[in-house]
């Protein structure tokens, strides 16, 4: 029983993180295809026929930004990765990840 | 100049079964990492593997960490500092080298059985039950550490039952909930735009997987070896483990990686739900997710079930799509019977080279594994399966999914 409630308290722990970034990351990259979408006009949006869409700058540059945010995120994970395998532990300061050696 | 006695014939029998167990683990595993990438095309088949392999080859140097108490989650065979029990260690120690190669041999055949069937079994799940197997047949029931003290997840309850039962369920709900925002999100998006879009994000996040993969599955075999060759005396550091170990192991995994189990790539990317990219990108970001959280937090699971349960999520939470519950089904009695039917193996595996005795045992035990291995690659020949015709339609007809719009125009 207390095994049984430690994996639930484990387990909803994983979730709610799992949450945040693994529903959160592919959020975050369509959001940056819709601005990709946006600022490509053409035929990139569904659209009525016979209206033609603008390109728009600045959807593009949201786009990237958003991009830009994915791609760290992805990098922080193969950073968080090879620190773990060095044989280092890594605590969250609130946000900030702190880097030990065990 | 080593001497080669009856002992080292034993000694590189167990790393030889090791090594082996190793590939499988890899061909098992490509299938994690790689299926939805194949699945929605985002990688050829080919190219897929060869990326796969070369995160699990680095993957595997990377870490340094030594699990060299890998098994003290489940067997009482080592002291708590990783050395072995004393009076495994009689006989150049043979008690203790036959139960790895018994445990390892059960786990080699149950992981080619499951491949045969294309079922995307635990590797982890069948290495602890053919340890566990091997454990009750020489030490008895009292030799297995079922529960784990108190509140602290250990023992075969705590470290491998209950996160099955959870992990996958952790995943399902990721993986509903990311392809659900996609979808939402995308809604306004052309189709061709929105596809080859996600397809650049699956490839970033399937290859998490796979590095994560590596460096957490060549660990458990190098601790393997490692507390093999200290049993044989050829080795007396638990802090460390020898170079050559860590090489082989690293080649091993990568190389059963790259060879792809293409008959559980094909279930897991065709047979469960027909993925679509932005699908494959929110699995394999919830599995990528909740595999480094886990590791993070100490909660142990199964990359396999973590893999399996964000691809129904992704079937789930997409409005319209299906998820082949049949196959579903399948997969999930694979599971529980894994831990057990490995051990039953790895038991019989035991037994047989108890009785026949000394080394003449242990080479008869891994005559066996060879000749099963054998004929399952040769039964698998019936209906081969590889990189031509993985994408296949699963079930011959074309998906109804895909005929929405395709074009810019409503």
């Amino acid at each position: 029983m207390e095994q049984f409630l430690a994996a639930l308290d484990g387990a909803w722990r994983v979730l709610l993180v799992g949450l945040v970034f693994g529903a959160g990351l592919p959020t975050l990259f369509a959001f940056g295809i819709r601005s990709l979408a946006w600022g490509a006009g053409g035929d990139a949006s569904i659209h009525e026929p016979g209206v033609t869409l603008k390109p728009k700058l600045v959807g593009r540059l949201i786009a990237y930004l958003l991009f830009a945010l994915v791609v760290l995120l992805v990098l922080s994970g193969v950073g968080y990765i090879v620190v773990h395998g060095l044989g280092w532990t890594v605590t969250f300061n609130g946000l900030w990840p702190v880097i030990t050696p065990k | 100049m080593i001497n080669v006695t009856p002992e080292f014939i034993l000694l590189a029998l167990v790393v030889l079964t090791a090594l082996a167990f190793d590939f499988t683990n890899g061909f098992h595993d490509t299938a994690n990492a790689m299926a939805t990438s194949i699945a929605t095309k985002a990688l050829s088949p080919k190219a897929a593997v060869t990326l796969s392999a070369v995160l699990n080859l680095v993957g595997a140097f990377l870490s340094v960490e030594v699990a060299l108490t890998v098994t003290n989650a489940v067997i009482r065979i080592q002291n708590p500092d990783g050395t072995p029990k004393p009076e495994l260690m009689a006989d150049g120690g043979h008690g203790l080298l036959l139960i790895l190669m018994a445990g390892l041999a059960g786990a080699i055949i149950w992981n080619l059985l499951t491949w045969l069937w294309g079922l995307p079994s635990s590797s982890s799940h069948a290495l602890f039950g053919g340890l566990i197997g091997a454990t009750v047949a020489s030490m008895g029931w009292a030799g297995v550490k079922w529960v784990g003290d108190g509140y602290k997840l250990d023992g075969v309850v705590g470290k491998v039952i209950l996160p099955a039962l959870f992990s996958p369920a952790i995943a399902i709900v990721v993986a509903m909930v990311g392809t659900w925002l996609v979808f939402r999100v995308t809604a306004g998006v052309a189709r061709r735009y929105q596809e080859s879009g996600f397809r650049w994000g699956q490839i970033g996040t399937a290859s998490l997987v796979s590095l994560a993969h590596g460096t957490n599955d060549a660990q458990k075999t190098m601790g393997v070896i490692t507390l093999a060759l200290i049993a044989a005396g050829q080795w007396s550091v638990t802090n460390d483990i020898p170079v050559w170990v860590k090489v082989a192991c690293a080649l091993a995994i990568a190389s059963g990686t790259y060879i792809g189990g293409w008959r559980i790539i094909r279930t897991m990317g065709k047979g469960l739900v027909e993925i679509s990219p932005p699908q494959g990108m929110a699995a394999e970001s919830s599995s990528a997710a909740v595999i480094l959280v886990s590791s993070q937090l100490g909660f142990p699971l199964s990359t396999t079930h973590v893999c399996t349960g964000s691809i129904i999520g992704s079937g789930l939470g997409r409005t319209g799509a299906k998820v082949r519950w049949g196959v579903a089904g399948r997969m999930g009695m694979a599971w529980l019977i894994t831990l057990p039917s490995a051990g039953l193996v790895s038991a019989v595996m035991w037994y047989i080279g108890h009785v026949i005795g000394g080394t003449t045992g242990a080479i008869v035990v891994f005559g066996i594994m060879c000749a099963a291995a054998v004929f399952m690659r040769w039964r698998s020949r019936r209906d081969p399966i590889g990189h031509h015709n993985v994408n296949d339609d699963w079930d011959g007809t074309a998906d109804a999914a895909k005929v929405t719009v395709s074009g810019g125009v409503k």
